[in-house]
């Protein structure tokens, strides 16, 4: 029994962590319908980031700076908000499936570069001994997980309702502009590429402040953990639970993250082990289907986005 | 001395990226025709190549690869396999429009949708080539082709210089079904502009339907090709997808030789690359490149303008 | 401030949990076991590594029925709940968790990827002080990290780490007469220490590397880097690879006229790569592998797993999943109960010099079992020869040279503890 609450602790943990990237993701996507298919490069960034700033110094690497937990965070975030900066002047412009197809290649290449620049990253050795915040404090396994329950859950609810307020801003409403008819919003002196940029940046910002809040849970990082497929994941779920609002956003977490262990586990049980090759095949098609369902019979996911009406008019 | 070897390794390398090139071409060939035609980024075309390549090895199982003909390492039953395995992927293609993308359509789903939907069909397509065929590498024949020397230096492998040749007859023949049969125009009609073309009274279904398959078979090609030169497993499509998406973007959208073009450049960057960066980071250079296109020619080499911007 | 005081609030708040979860916790661990006692594996059996870790699996299988069969563990039959990882990190961790709260294994082994097993390692098994055994991972990390007194001591792995093969390879080569080496690596941890390790001995021995080339894996074609390798006109080609990119580069690299001085990485030594590339062209190429020395106990493993799984036991891993698992067995009986700290301690005492030798299969296990019983000790000899793990978890073994005669595997000769000390001491001074 207090076997599977330690579970379930850690299993909310995780559902968080990619919570706030999803929550990061619906900004760009769902509010103003940038179609970012690097969600784990920017993931990747905050990671990164927070290894090198927090962990504690080796002499072959440049990096491990040891300094404090929060610094990491902030030096995470702003190191996602630059590259998202460098990376959206070049690609907002771009037509709907080109970003896709440019921001697909970042992430391939940020991958890349934390395999090859060993350095600073530790190369495909990854950097380890990151440290978790107050790990000295809460000894036991399942006392720490319950303290970083609670610090995730203070962290995302601060995203959720941060991001709740800029949506319903007037810069959100602009944001959905953009998104519904570019031409009307520039036709009313709005900078469309300005705005999708602003999102952009501070939808990655968000994403990267996720990968570091999972490298600091996990204690160690690599360029295993940042591959294509998360981005995949982190989509499902998005769309799924239902693009446009933060609630479905969270709600598809659950869903898409829950069906994926959930199925690993069953797969375990029940397919003898000859056949667990197969069992893996099984699951990536499930998830596959769940995709293609939502998008075929509730193209606005579990949750849709609510419609605005203007509170005049109530 | 060194000067020579420095020579001779440029020439080889040369040469090998435009081998390569040629299979990115026919996957990038497909990718195009679904970004002019069906209008959006099909992240599942890659698969196709996969399963074509797996059909025509079931198809070679039971038929053998055939006695090799001349210095070829197989048979003409090989040849029929890509026939075969063309048709075959084909209908796959055309499976997953009927169950997928042409209920989206007719849902009139936002062409990110179909992305999307596309991202989960390559999922779906690349597990089942797992279940069905299992994880193992797969090769057409097990005898080794040696290269032959053509030039002092540069090798060569009849089979590759077999495929580019193939290739350039592949494209040909599109070419030449997209201007000259009554279906050609359909589809040309349908990527300048899909109302006008329904207006004008032509059969968009039809045209799609068309697309669909001759990507399909395209592919096919390409993956067949590729087992062939290299070797067969469920994510070798898959990891071919940045170079070809690359491959059509830089060849721009609006002409079938562009995506040919851009095959062939896209093989050539990669195979050069390693004379001057640290190969780990080969697998960047298609990114690297389609940046540079999408900064600084957002239509392609030999695209229209003002396809690619918003 | 006002940060302070929420961070005083929840402590409190948590200091009232635990007052009510601890003792349970605690009191679950030490009653008797009840059966069927559950062993945890992870492997990744989907994507890359997954034509490996099907084989992989199979051994481990194999020795949880050679336990069972043999009398199992504390009287009770094992049951092994084995999880695919994906090769990728969370959901590793993610498996380990759920195998060590859930289903309450007491023990586990995996994965194989090091950058798998790591974070499973510092996330989950060392403070849940959880015993594992890896079959595969082979990253200088996991020695540095139990060096600073990070593992606990619960982390084990029973093939040596690199630089056995990457020193053993370089002796051989150097005999050889090869004088200019290129080599095209795996770019991961593996790949990267095998370059280091093995520059570093053939320069001791005579020798130089001209050309070092990484691939990464998956690629379509790996053309390019085996053109790059060729510019440095070596005499011979160390491939560290997988089967199946490494079958794909062999040829390319036959193909294009490279040398057919092959030096091979153990990851290589299966049939199925000998069959992808053919064996023609590996006849006068040569590979290193850990242990397996011959000797009745690995006969006996050779037989078992040939006879149950209808394939050959050379591959990568597959010895060294199946000591694991026996290693995990014999040291859960000796562990006065099943507590984590108790079965790592016991995991040093199965290799007591002054013990009676124990080898593979059931019968070998129940003998085992019996001498524990009488208190005696005992000496595991397993399917890669006497397993013993050093402070930080790493095993030493003896190496071994093999060959391709005809179509098959040979072992060459074999290179025993002392004849490596010896390479080690001559090369590390």
């Amino acid at each position: 029994m207090m076997g599977i609450v330690a579970y379930l602790v850690f299993f909310a943990i995780v559902v968080l962590i990619f919570g706030v990237a999803t929550l990061g993701l619906n900004l760009q996507w769902g509010t103003t319908g940038l179609f970012n298919a690097g969600v784990v490069g920017f993931y990747g960034v905050g990671g990164y980031t927070q290894a090198i700033l927090t962990a504690p110094g080796r002499p072959e690497l440049l990096g491990n700076l040891g300094l404090p937990w929060l610094v990491g965070i902030a030096g995470a975030m702003a190191a996602s908000a630059i590259a998202a900066a460098i990376v959206g002047v070049a690609t907002v412009r771009l037509r709907g499936d080109y970003l896709a197809i440019a921001t697909f290649g970042i992430a391939v290449a940020l991958q890349l570069v934390a395999l090859n620049w060993e350095r600073l990253t530790g190369g495909s050795l990854g950097l380890t001994s990151i440290p978790r915040p107050l790990a000295s404090v809460f000894e036991e396994p399942l006392s720490y997980d319950l303290f970083y329950l609670c610090l995730m859950l203070a962290i995302a609810g601060t995203v959720y309702v941060a991001l709740e307020r800029i949506v319903r801003s007037p810069w959100g409403r602009v944001l959905k502009a953009v998104r519904e008819d570019e031409t009307a919003a520039v036709a009313l002196g709005k900078d469309a590429r300005r705005f999708r940029l602003q999102a952009f940046v501070l939808g990655s910002t968000v994403i990267g402040l996720a990968g570091a809040l999972y490298v600091s849970f996990i204690g160690f990082v690599s360029p295993f953990d940042f591959v294509p497929i998360i981005t995949f994941q982190i989509w499902t779920m998005l769309i799924v639970g239902g693009s446009g609002n933060n609630k479905g956003a969270l709600l598809g977490v659950l869903i898409v993250w829950g069906l994926w262990t959930a199925s690993g586990t069953l797969i375990s049980k029940l397919v003898p082990a000859a056949f667990q090759t197969q069992g893996g095949a099984v699951q990536a098609i499930l998830i596959g289907l769940v995709l293609v369902v939502t998008l075929l019979f509730k193209p606005r996911g579990l949750i849709g986005e609510e419609p605005v009406v203007s509170r005049h008019l109530g | 001395m060194h000067r020579e070897a420095g020579k001779t390794l440029l020439a080889q390398a040369v040469a090998d990226g435009l081998l390569t090139g040629a299979i990115l071409a026919l996957g990038a060939l497909g990718v195009s025709l679904s970004l002019q035609i069906l209008r959006f980024a099909n992240f599942s075309h890659a698969e196709l190549l996969t399963w074509g390549a797996y059909i025509a090895l079931t198809f070679t199982t039971f038929a053998t690869a055939g006695t090799p003909i001349g210095p070829l390492s197989f048979g003409w039953q090989l040849l029929l396999a890509v026939v075969v395995a063309g048709a075959a992927t084909g209908l796959v293609a055309l499976a997953v429009d009927r169950l997928v993308f042409n209920q989206l359509r007719a849902r009139h789903a936002h062409n990110l949708t179909m992305v999307f939907a596309s991202f989960g069909v390559a999922l779906i397509l690349r597990n089942l080539v797992l279940l069905l065929w299992g994880p193992d590498a797969h090769y057409y024949s097990d005898e080794l082709q040696i290269a032959v020397e053509v030039l002092p230096g540069i090798r060569l492998l009849p089979d590759q210089v077999f495929v580019l040749a193939l290739t350039l007859v592949l494209v040909l023949a599109l070419h030449l079904v997209l201007r000259l049969s009554r279906l050609g125009m359909a589809m040309r009609a349908m990527a300048e502009s899909p109302a006008l073309a329904r207006v004008c009274g032509i059969e968009t279904e039809k045209a799609i339907r068309w697309t669909w398959i001759a990507s399909g078979m395209l592919a096919a090609a390409g993956g067949v090709f590729l087992g062939l030169t290299v070797q067969l497993r469920p994510d070798m499509g898959f990891n071919l997808l940045l170079a070809i998406f690359t491959a059509a973007i830089l060849g721009g959208t609006g002409s079938l030789f562009g995506a040919v073009i851009g095959g062939l450049a896209v093989g050539l960057a990669e195979n050069l690359s390693v004379l001057i960066i640290p190969s780990g980071y080969k697998a960047a250079v298609p990114f690297m490149l389609l940046m540079l296109v999408l900064y600084f020619r957002p239509q392609g080499l030999f695209g229209a303008a003002d396809r690619a911007a918003t | 401030m006002r940060h302070g005081m929420i961070r005083g609030a929840l402590g409190t708040a948590f200091a009232a949990l635990l007052a009510m979860l601890l003792p349970q916790h605690g009191v679950l661990a030490q009653t008797a076991p009840s059966c069927p006692v559950k062993i945890g594996g992870i492997l990744p059996l989907t994507g890359s590594m997954g034509p490996i870790a099907k084989h992989i699996a199979e051994s481990a299988q194999l020795g949880i029925d050679h336990i069972n069969q043999g009398g199992g563990v504390k009287g009770c039959q094992v049951q092994f709940i084995l999880r695919d990882d994906q090769g990728q990190p969370t959901v590793g961790v993610d498996a380990a968790k759920y195998l060590i709260e859930v289903e309450g294994v007491k023990s586990l082994t995996g994965t194989v990827s090091s950058g798998v097993s790591l974070p499973i390692l510092t996330a989950v098994a060392a403070p849940s002080k959880m015993p594992m055994i890896s079959c595969c991972s082979t990253a200088a990390t996991f020695t540095t990290l139990a060096q600073e007194g990070k593992t606990g001591g619960y982390f084990f792995r029973t093939l040596p780490t690199v630089k056995t093969q990457a020193y053993a390879s370089a002796k051989v080569a150097a005999e050889r007469g090869y004088k200019r080496i290129g080599m095209i690596y795996i770019n991961t941890d593996f790949g990267t220490g095998m370059v280091k390790d093995f520059s570093k001995a053939i320069e001791k021995l005579g020798g130089k590397v001209v050309s070092t080339v990484a691939y990464n894996e998956n690629q379509p074609s790996y053309r390019a880097e085996v053109n790059a390798a060729m510019s440095g006109q070596p005499d011979a080609l160390f491939l560290v690879a997988f089967p199946q990119d490494g079958a794909t580069m062999t040829r390319e690299w036959i193909s294009l006229g490279g040398t057919q001085n092959l030096i091979l990485n153990n990851a290589l030594r299966t049939p199925d790569y000998v069959k992808l590339v053919g064996a023609k062209f590996l006849q006068s190429a040569f590979g290193m592998d850990n242990a397996s020395v011959a000797g009745p106990t690995v006969d006996a493993f050779r037989q078992a797993f040939q006879t149950a799984f209808n394939t050959s036991p050379d591959g990568p891993g597959i010895y060294n999943q199946y000591d694991a698992v026996m290693v995990l067995g014999l040291a859960m009986n000796i562990a006065p109960d099943l507590s984590g700290p108790a079965i790592r301690d016991s995991i040093r005492r199965i290799q007591n010099p002054a013990g009676e030798v124990v080898g593979t299969g059931p019968d070998e296990f129940k003998h085992a079992l019996a001498l524990i019983k009488d208190g005696k000790p005992i000496r595991y000899v397993g399917a890669t020869g006497p397993v013993s793990f050093d402070a930080n978890g790493d095993v030493s073994g003896p190496a071994l040279i093999w060959t391709v005669k005809g179509d098959a595997l040979a072992i060459d000769r074999t290179m025993t503890l002392e004849d490596m000390a010896a390479l080690f001491k001559q090369i590390d001074g």
